[in-house]
């Protein structure tokens, strides 16, 4: 009964999503405005805020540039390398340290306090083992996303009920078994969450090592942009990269999203 | 039984440590017989001798405080700001509807990357990386904040209601202590995607303190020296992030 | 013993809680829901009253009703003949939740109402430490409540609510979270507090052994809509102690107010049932 002692009448007017679209509206439209107002100013030196127009201009030469494909092909491969490489050791090394404790208390204190260090400063390190091609941008994402994906495994893997453990083995479940119909159902929400974070920390990985020393990539051309000032062109790759990046986070998001949902509608009542 | 734990548990720390200096004795022997480049990869020990060294050289106490420093300045910002907003967002309750998966969107964006971005407007200087980590702590703050005040239990909400509080009073006696504890879960997160950042950039931009130390034995083609500035700040930051632990589990009684 | 049957209470001039025809009705998505229908009591001064009934039948609505709380009902609550609008300084709740602010010591828990009226720090806290007293955690005023059991934390809870000097006090199960030998000692305690104040107390309860002990009425309710059922004058004497819980007298009212209660309990189970069969039955 408690619950429903705090229902509220609905207010007259816009309904609730109606004014919260609406202001989100307007939060945009004011920021694009006063962005152009400095603009057209020229407030601040250097062509440090152009124009929208510019920008806009620099996103479409940008889009229907071949060069700038090839670029992101070469940046997508990479991150896709750090999170495989980095994804399948972390899960690895998470899961063997979640499933056993005394594991976990050797090596858990490594990975944990290694955690939330900057690992860009590795960078010298990668360039001497793999070169200065993409093989030390791969290494940089694949180090960077080791940690947040094995610490999230060893969590998640931690994390199942230990009942349905015991479930399994009363019905003499096989190894195999117990993996792909508990172990893995089970661990769903946490290792996709884990793969999220960890594309996140790839991606901010392999950039700023594409940024600090390559000749191809989004962040060499972020860098390049920078070196010729060519602002509105930084401008239209961060944009460009900010939608990427989160795009790809919401995907998986849903994708997560989705997959938890079903399984509420299944539960008996 | 408790005497059993404490066995276990030394020997789980002895197996850790002893893996990692059997890890290190191995590398040796192989840098030593030449399995290994020594041009890529230098001798532990050599590694461990050039710690001291830069410690005693590289004036490492002076850049020590440079970073502090940065990360004193971003702090206090993300602080400010961060908590500010926080309690905005949870006053009007449209704009937190509207904005606060922006923010949770900003929290999980590269927004170290652009950096390029704050060195034109900033130029090579500590305020281009104050600013970068100032940005990359701000959403943890501002989230956190905002849980902890929605997150205030109903019947503590109540009770000051029933004791008839003023708007303010409510706020400042109820609202704020009730959300402290996560603002301060927050203010920690927050200060450590500052530093990692800040030391970051230091390194990206040439330009600060820990940071900056690796670019300048990286570029003078030190080996030793080099692996030994890496440790030298990942072992710093390790030390701040225990520290960091420590207090938030001294002030959990609070709670 | 005797038995009143529900009667128009608002003919008792002399008392201090007057709560008269509240109807409450909630709009769900399954529709209109009458949490209240048509109640009213009265509390007269230095009464103890219970309020007790089976899940569902809309105690808790009451008491939010009646502090203050929850609004948008038909009907009147008056104290001291004042209709009361939003919570009101001379009712005092204690909630069945845990209510003392983790952050505060028992003795500034308690001062807490001293200290919104603007009474002076001395002065507040020497008058927090005899209510500190009266509850019996004296030693314990410079403890948080995260050190002390939960039976302790709802002492500190009635504690603070005393020191605002509330005319009528006003309870939604607090010993609902503690286990049955703890309710019975600290039902004890209140009893003794409220016979030495003489403090006006209403208990809303769903345990018929608390509410004998401690009340001078009780006042049974249907399953939703919530309408009163029955009052039961309790003819048991006072000064009580825990100790009445063993004597017969104890024993039938407990069994009276009991065959009410499972009527109203049983009828509450088969009205869930059938809700519960009529939402699983789309396939």
């Amino acid at each position: 009964m408690d619950a429903t002692d705090r229902l509220v009448m609905p207010r007259a007017g816009w309904s609730t999503p109606q004014r919260v679209r609406a202001l989100r509206i307007g939060i945009v439209v004011t920021i694009l405005v006063a962005w152009e107002a400095v603009a057209a100013s020229g407030l601040l030196f250097r062509d440090v805020v152009p124009s929208l127009v510019a920008i806009g201009r620099a996103l479409g030469r940008l889009l229907t540039d071949a060069a700038f494909y090839w670029n992101l092909g070469v940046t997508g491969a990479e991150i896709g390398g750090a999170v495989l490489i980095g994804g399948v050791s972390g899960l690895a090394v998470g899961l063997a340290l979640g499933a056993n404790r005394f594991l976990a208390r050797a090596y858990e204190p490594f990975i944990y306090y290694l955690g939330p260090t900057p690992k860009i400063i590795f960078f010298p390190i990668m360039i001497m083992w793999f070169g200065v091609g993409s093989g030390s941008k791969v290494a940089m994402g694949a180090l960077s996303c080791f940690f947040p994906i094995a610490i999230s495994a060893a969590a998640g893997m931690r994390e199942i009920d230990r009942v349905l453990i015991r479930v399994g083995t009363s019905f003499r479940a096989s190894p195999w078994q117990m993996v792909t119909k508990i172990y893995l159902p089970a661990l769903r929400r946490p290792l996709v969450n884990g793969i999220r974070l960890g594309l996140g920390i790839a991606i901010i990985g392999t950039l700023l090592a594409e940024t600090k020393l390559s000749n191809r990539g989004i962040g060499y051309l972020i860098i390049q942009s920078y070196s010729t000032f060519d602002m509105p062109k930084m401008y239209a790759l961060l944009i460009v990269l900010f939608v990427l990046a989160i795009g790809a986070n919401a995907l998986i998001g849903r994708f997560a999203g989705a997959d938890t949902s079903s399984l509420d509608r299944g539960r008996p009542r | 039984m408790s005497a059993r734990l404490g066995a276990s548990r030394a020997a789980a720390a002895l197996t850790g440590f002893g893996t990692l200096v059997a890890i290190l004795v191995l590398v040796e022997a192989l840098i030593r017989g030449g399995a290994i480049n020594r041009f890529i990869v230098p001798l532990p020990s050599q590694v461990l001798v050039a710690i001291p060294r830069i410690i005693a050289e590289e004036n490492v106490l002076h850049r020590l405080w440079e970073t502090a420093r940065e990360a004193l300045w971003a702090s206090v910002l993300i602080a400010v700001v961060g908590i500010a907003l926080g309690i905005l967002l949870y006053r009007f309750r449209l704009l937190r509807s509207a904005t606060e998966t922006w923010v949770a969107a900003l929290a999980s964006a590269p927004i170290v990357l652009m950096y390029p971005l704050f060195l034109v407007v900033f130029g090579r200087s500590a305020a281009t990386i104050i600013a970068i980590g100032f940005v990359a702590g701000l959403p943890p703050v501002i989230l956190k904040t905002l849980e902890g005040l929605v997150g205030a239990r109903q019947v503590l909400i109540d009770v000051g209601r029933s004791f008839k509080l003023t708007d303010r009073q409510m706020f400042w006696k109820i609202l704020l202590p009730a959300a402290l504890p996560s603002i301060f879960v927050g203010l920690r997160l927050g200060l450590i995607f500052a530093l990692i950042n800040i030391v970051g950039v230091e390194f990206l931009i040439n330009f600060g303190g820990l940071g900056q130390l690796i670019n300048d034995l990286a570029e003078r083609y030190d080996l030793p020296a080099t692996y030994g500035a890496i440790c030298f700040v990942i072992l710093v930051s390790i030390v701040f992030f225990i520290v960091m632990e420590r207090i938030e589990r001294w002030m959990r009684p609070i709670d | 013993m005797t038995e009143t049957a529900v009667r128009d209470a608002t003919s008792a001039s002399g008392a201090l809680l007057s709560v008269e025809h509240i109807v409450k009705r909630f709009t769900t998505p399954e529709g209109v829901l009458t949490a209240l229908d048509d109640v009213s009591l009265t509390v007269a001064p230095g009464e103890f009253v219970s309020v007790i009934g089976p899940s569902g039948c809309g105690k808790s609505t009451l008491f939010n009703i009646m502090g203050g709380l929850v609004g948008d009902y038909e009907g009147r609550v008056s104290v001291g003949g004042e209709t009361i609008a939003g919570t009101h300084p001379a009712i005092g709740m204690v909630f069945q939740e845990e209510s003392a602010f983790p952050w505060r010591t028992v003795i500034q828990n308690v001062a807490f109402p001293l200290e919104i009226a603007g009474v002076a720090k001395s002065e507040r806290l020497s008058r927090a430490q005899h209510f500190v007293g009266l509850v019996g955690l004296d030693g314990f005023e410079r403890r948080l409540p995260a050190e002390l059991s939960g039976g302790m934390r709802q002492r500190v809870a009635i504690a603070r609510t005393l020191a605002s000097t509330p005319s009528i006090l006003l309870m939604d199960e607090p010993f609902a979270a503690l286990d049955e030998q703890t309710r019975l000692l600290l039902g004890d305690k209140v009893l003794q507090i409220q016979q030495q104040l003489r403090q006006t107390t209403l208990l809303i309860t769903h345990n018929i052994t608390e509410a004998v002990q401690l009340s001078d009425r009780v006042l049974v309710m249907t399953y939703r809509p919530g309408k009163l059922k029955r009052i039961v004058d309790i003819d048991l004497p006072r000064p009580r102690t825990s100790e009445v819980v063993g004597s017969d007298a104890f024993g039938h009212y407990v069994a009276r107010i009991w065959s009410d209660l499972r009527e109203e309990a049983s009828r509450g189970i088969r009205e869930e049932e059938r809700r519960a069969l009529g939402e699983g039955e789309p396939r």
